[in-house]
């Protein structure tokens, strides 16, 4: 973890002594050059002081140029580069390599963006030109004042948090566990499964959900490597990659194993509750068990309904039940973590699209329970056992909203992405309907329609085959549903079909079914506990969607499935499976390296007015309370560079970013060149 | 030194106070002690020594010599160099001959709104003329010149080479006895810029015993506006305390009267502009959620730069307004 | 006004000089992503990048009017989606302490611009160098070590061996 400056190399003199400079110029293929004079860039480089050597090329990231790097390195002695290239996100670790493998310390080296801030920006030849010769100068005076760095290197423990218990969480939990790693796996309801627990027949299989998830949950719960907390919220984190420590606070569930004949004290309990697994369509007891098979087979007892009026504890002698069991916390240290809390559907309002003040408006998740033969109905598609015969799909319900059409969430937005998940699901329910219910009418409203997996097009075509009749409305004329004023059916509904060229339609119908999107969860506690980071649309964020999907900017938090955003079962697991492989790659390597830029304390100069101790976003500064001085542990330290700032006496530096180089590059780039003064 | 083997000092009072040469008095009966070892060759404020016994000094004829107060006028730029001539050491003495002290303030406003305050606007003035000090005035028995005014308030080692600063407003006293110790002890010049004695490369944090809470600023307060918690640290219960920013060497004195550290030092080894480094600690130590909460905190500071700078505007990094 | 020419543009000519100092995750990512959109604007913002804007220290800002600059910008992340979680959050108090102080140094307001920019809004990148460019033109030169040498302040002897070999 040392990130002392030392020696690494054998040339130059890795940073002692004068500098001398190698300032390296690239064409970029014309990139650069078609723009800046590259030639005349070089040549007042070397007119800098201590620059002793500049070249251009026309790709020095080529492997002829980085070889060409290394041997002037070491023909001039060099010990400092500056490379004027691309941006250094793209080729700054390249060539510190290149840099390391002429044996010179990698951190001697200063890369200097002269293609998407000068070229590719600036159409003026001699404007453009003058600014990419200022930045090299500001990189040579920069440079003067590198010191050789030594990454940190951190221990990794070995073993993994997963956060979340429905497919993707336990997807993650088993690929971990078989690769040996130790997994804490915690759900904070008391029964694993998630959402897809509640799903009936999933797509592109037909399956029925619970026969998919069933045997995942045997899995994961009977692998020795995985530990799992159900009833587990998180509650307080410390720690960083390598070492978290999360605390984790368990709610009793109120029966163990021991009750003898679960059943019965569920049959005794007098409190009656809307049953959520159900989706509000049924009742259930205070205590319960959400459908049978579940894990674990225990019921639970749901402490809001529970009034904790005995009746249960006169079952059997009341065995196996607590009613007055505490809540205790565990905590669980990890290498890394994998969050996989899921999403919630998209929450309507009273009375939007006739729901709530209708009952014969249900979403697509209820009609899923209604399909299902363990369900409220008993499979029957019915409301208030009134059976359904003709049956009407809207899409889009919380999706793809529009600013001034939708009314806007609480926070002033409107959710304008596509859920993803919404069409083929449609699609094929509607599928399952006319399979059971072939004299069945099925209307589908649409504004759009996208069944975009693979396999997912043909349930389109199957269910226009079997009759459905699709009508396309006008995102901004969404469909009315109203009583039909007639008493015909339940419901009308009206829109302009713009299949038909907008002509008003009306359709009767017995039920309506709202393909409701999909939203983020609140993510308040993650942010807090462990500073993720957070989208617009408020699901949790990734490094980069195509380069690091599952990677978290905080490091050595992963993301699994529709945490990060509205995914499907399939691409859930997909995502689920690359948390685990990341995960395992961060816990096998045992160790990690990260860049040395973190904060540094001259005691010397150090009052410990602990004003940086106040500062820290992340804790990593202390007080020594033998020196009177501030100490900065540079596992934890993220390399912000915030307290070098706020320190009244500059004793705290950050590697990298100390104030000697950051001003002496502010000062190069104020001069005026030499040439200036006969202009002036 | 003398013959009599004793060290020559002298002192000069210039754009400051006069408290620095007060602050020699401080040191109290080591004043005995000081006429055994030192002859006082040049002191203005406490003996009728002429600029003209100076000249007639022969160069580096002073061992040393404390020059306090900044440089406003062109009378003590002249002094400053004749005196830099005479004297072996030449010791920046207090802040305003270090980095301008509170008269450097004068700094953010122009010669001509100090001559209207001083010579028009002032209420207990009567000059119906409009008359105002000119350098050369002709009258009936010759031209009558006194010393120009300078744009700007000048630090000593603005106008000449010095070799120590001894800062504080005005230098503590045991501090000043070290210093002349250390002089008759046989230190020599410096001659590599200007060194800073008398004081430390820490804070006055770093002497100042008051307990840290760590906790964040939710409002500015001034002393008459409520009666701080003692011995806890000022600066967390909202008092613009510069001690974070300010240089050790006082012995955190008035931390100890309860009373906020004004900065008198100036700013610690390795800050070049306290009033920069006062921001920026101060940016991470108020409590704002919101952008409009920052600035209604920032807002309560009053007079900012009169609070950040008030003694070392002549060494800033601005050094005055535009 | 003195000194009209400053040795950028061409010949003759004088060409506002700010510098910006901006976070990496956010603003430099904004920044190279106008340029990756070959968005056109004007060369005048030299880019210094920090890690995080946590780490602008009001003494750069006040170094950079004091040595020549004629405008200074700072960018970073939109509050909210700091990669430090909260390093913009100091600079949200920072930056109206900086204006505070520049306003009673007599600094137009126009000069000094602190704004957010996150990784996606090049475009937001472009337009603000362009519009600051223009309107710290519009103020001219402020020549602030010129201004301070005819006052005389300043010509002392350099306290600060990095700064080698400057007047």
């Amino acid at each position: 973890m040392s990130h002392e400056g030392s020696a690494g190399g054998a040339a130059g003199d890795n940073g002692g002594g004068l500098p001398r400079i190698g300032v390296f110029i690239c064409n970029c293929g014309g990139n650069i050059s078609d723009v800046v004079d590259v030639e005349r860039v070089a040549r007042e480089a070397a007119a800098q002081p201590g620059v002793v050597c500049s070249a251009t090329h026309m790709f020095w990231c080529s492997d002829s140029g980085q070889g060409i790097i290394e041997q002037k390195i070491r023909d001039h002695g060099l010990n400092r580069v500056i490379m004027a290239a691309c941006s250094p996100s793209l080729h700054e670790k390249t060539f510190r390599r290149t840099v390391g493998r002429a044996g010179l310390n990698q951190y001697l080296f200063e890369h200097c963006n002269i293609r998407e801030q000068v070229s590719w920006v600036i159409p003026d030849k001699e404007l453009a030109t003058q600014k990419a010769s200022r930045l090299v100068r500001a990189a040579a005076a920069r440079s003067a004042h590198l010191a050789p760095l030594e990454k940190r290197r951190i221990p990794i423990h070995p073993s993994v948090l997963v956060v979340g218990g429905g497919v993707a969480g336990m997807t993650t939990a088993r690929d971990l566990a078989a690769r040996g790693i130790e997994v804490t796996l915690i759900e904070s309801t008391p029964f694993l499964g998630g959402r897809m627990a509640q799903l009936h027949h999933i797509y592109p299989t037909g399956q029925k959900a619970r026969d998919v998830i069933g045997p995942l949950i045997r899995e994961v719960t009977s692998d020795p490597k995985v530990t799992v907390y159900t009833n587990a919220q998180l509650d307080q984190a410390t720690g960083f990659i390598g070492d978290f420590r999360t605390t984790i606070r368990i709610t009793p569930r109120g029966v163990t194993a021991d009750c003898a004949d679960p059943q019965a004290a569920i049959d005794a309990c007098p409190e009656e509750c809307l049953d959520q697994f159900n989706l509000g369509l049924s009742r259930r007891k205070a205590i319960y068990l959400p459908y049978q098979g579940c894990y674990p087979a225990e019921p639970a007892i749901d402490w809001r309904s529970c009034t904790k009026c005995g009746a249960c504890l006169e079952v059997g002698n009341g065995k196996g039940i607590d009613l007055e069991e505490q809540p205790r916390q565990v905590e669980v240290r990890s290498g890394a973590i994998v969050l996989a809390v899921g999403l919630n559907t998209y929450p309507l309002r009273h009375g939007e699209y006739g729901f709530g003040r209708f009952p014969e408006v249900i979403t697509l998740h209820q009609l899923n329970r209604l399909l299902d033969p363990s369900g409220p109905t008993g499979g029957k598609v019915a409301i208030d056992g009134r059976p359904a015969s003709r049956v009407g799909f809207i899409h889009c319900v919380g999706s793809l909203q529009r600013k001034g059409v939708h009314r806007p969430m609480r926070d002033g937005r409107v959710n304008d992405y596509c859920s993803r998940v919404c069409c083929t699901t449609t699609m094929h329910t509607a599928a399952e309907l006319k399979e059971r219910y072939p004299r069945m009418l099925v209307y589908d409203f649409h504004e759009d329609i996208r069944t975009y997996g693979r396999r997912h097009e043909g349930y389109y075509d199957q269910v226009s085959q079997q009759g459905v009749t699709f009508i396309r409305f006008d995102p901004l004329r969404p469909p009315r549903v109203e009583r039909d004023p007639r008493g015909e059916a339940p419901l009308v509904v009206r829109t302009f079909d713009r299949l038909t060229h907008g002509e008003e339609i009306e359709v009767p119908l017995d039920l309506l079914v709202l393909a409701t999107g999909l939203v983020a969860r609140d993510m308040s506690k993650l942010v807090d506990l462990y500073r993720c980071s957070v989208g617009a649309d408020h699901f949790l964020m990734e490094v980069h969607p195509k380069l690091r999907p599952v990677e978290m900017a905080s490091a050595g938090l992963f993301l699994a499935g529709t945490v990060q955003g509205p995914m499907d079962i399939s691409e859930s697991t997909a995502a689920a499976a690359a948390a685990a492989a990341k995960a395992s790659a961060l816990i096998k390597a045992g160790e990690i390296e990260l860049d040395p830029f973190v904060a540094y304390v001259q005691e010397e100069v150090c009052s410990g007015c602990q004003v940086c101790l106040t500062v820290c976003p992340f804790s990593a500064i202390t007080r020594d309370e033998a020196k009177r001085v501030a100490s900065v542990n540079s596992a934890v330290c993220t390399g912000c560079g915030t307290c070098a700032a706020a320190c009244p006496s500059n004793a705290i530096q950050q590697y990298g970013f100390e104030d000697a180089q950051v001003k002496s590059e502010v000062l190069a780039l104020l001069e005026e060149p030499a040439e200036v003064a006969a202009v002036g | 030194m003398s013959g009599n083997g004793k060290l020559k000092v002298g002192m000069y009072w210039a754009s400051s106070c006069g408290g620095c040469d007060i602050s020699l008095l401080e040191i109290g009966t080591r004043l005995l002690d000081l006429v055994q070892i030192a002859d006082v060759v040049f002191w203005p404020c406490a003996a009728d020594f002429k600029y003209a016994d100076v000249a007639g000094y022969p160069d580096g004829h002073l061992d040393a010599c404390f020059y306090n107060g900044g440089v406003r006028n062109s009378e003590q730029e002249e002094v400053a160099r004749l005196l830099r001539q005479k004297s072996r050491t030449l010791v920046a003495y207090g802040t305003c001959a270090g980095d301008g002290g509170i008269p450097a303030l004068a700094n953010l406003v122009t010669p001509e709104a100090i001559f209207k305050a001083a010579y028009h606007d002032n209420p207990s003035l009567d000059n119906a003329a409009g008359v105002e000090p000119q350098p050369e005035v002709e009258t009936g028995v010759g031209t009558l010149r006194i010393p120009r005014f300078y744009p700007a308030v000048l630090r000593l080692g603005d106008v000449v080479e010095v070799d120590y600063v001894l800062p504080g407003c005005p230098p503590q006293a045991d501090r000043v006895w070290e210093a002349i110790q250390a002089l008759a002890g046989g230190a020599v010049p410096a001659r590599n810029g200007e060194v800073r004695v008398g004081c430390a490369d820490r804070t006055v944090c770093d002497e100042c015993s008051r307990e840290k809470r760590l906790l964040k600023i939710k409002q500015f307060r001034r002393h008459h506006m409520f009666r701080p918690e003692p011995g806890w640290c000022l600066l967390e219960q909202g008092v613009l305390c510069m001690g974070p920013a300010t240089r050790s060497g006082c012995g955190a004195m008035c931390l100890k009267a309860d009373m906020r550290c004004e900065g008198c030092y100036g700013p610690p080894a390795g800050v070049e502009d306290q009033g920069a480094a006062m921001a920026g600690a101060l940016g991470g130590l108020v409590d704002a959620a919101t952008e409009q909460q920052a600035q209604e905190i920032v807002d309560q500071i009053p007079d900012p730069l009169g609070s950040f700078y008030r003694f070392t505007m002549a060494s800033s990094m601005m050094k005055g307004r535009r | 006004m003195a000194d009209r020419t400053n040795g950028r543009g061409k010949a003759g000519s004088w060409e506002p000089r700010i510098v910006g100092f901006l976070c990496y995750w956010c603003s430099y990512t904004g920044a190279d992503g106008a340029g990756t959109a070959r968005m056109k604007y004007a060369p005048n913002v030299d880019i210094v990048k920090v890690m995080c804007s946590g780490r602008i220290d009001p003494e750069l800002i006040t170094m950079a009017f004091s040595r020549g600059a004629d405008g200074v910008m700072v960018l970073g992340c939109h509050i909210g989606d700091c990669h430090y979680v909260s390093g913009n959050h100091k600079t949200m108090v920072r930056m109206p302490l900086v204006r505070r102080l520049l306003s009673g140094l007599g600094i137009e307001p126009e000069r000094f611009r602190h704004e957010w920019v996150s990784a996606a809004e090049g475009e937001k990148f472009s337009r603000l160098v362009t519009e600051m460019t223009e309107q710290v033109r519009a103020l001219g030169p402020l020549n602030w070590p010129l201004r301070m040498r005819e006052r005389g302040v300043g010509h002392g002897q350099d306290l600060h061996p990095w700064r080698g070999g400057e007047a």
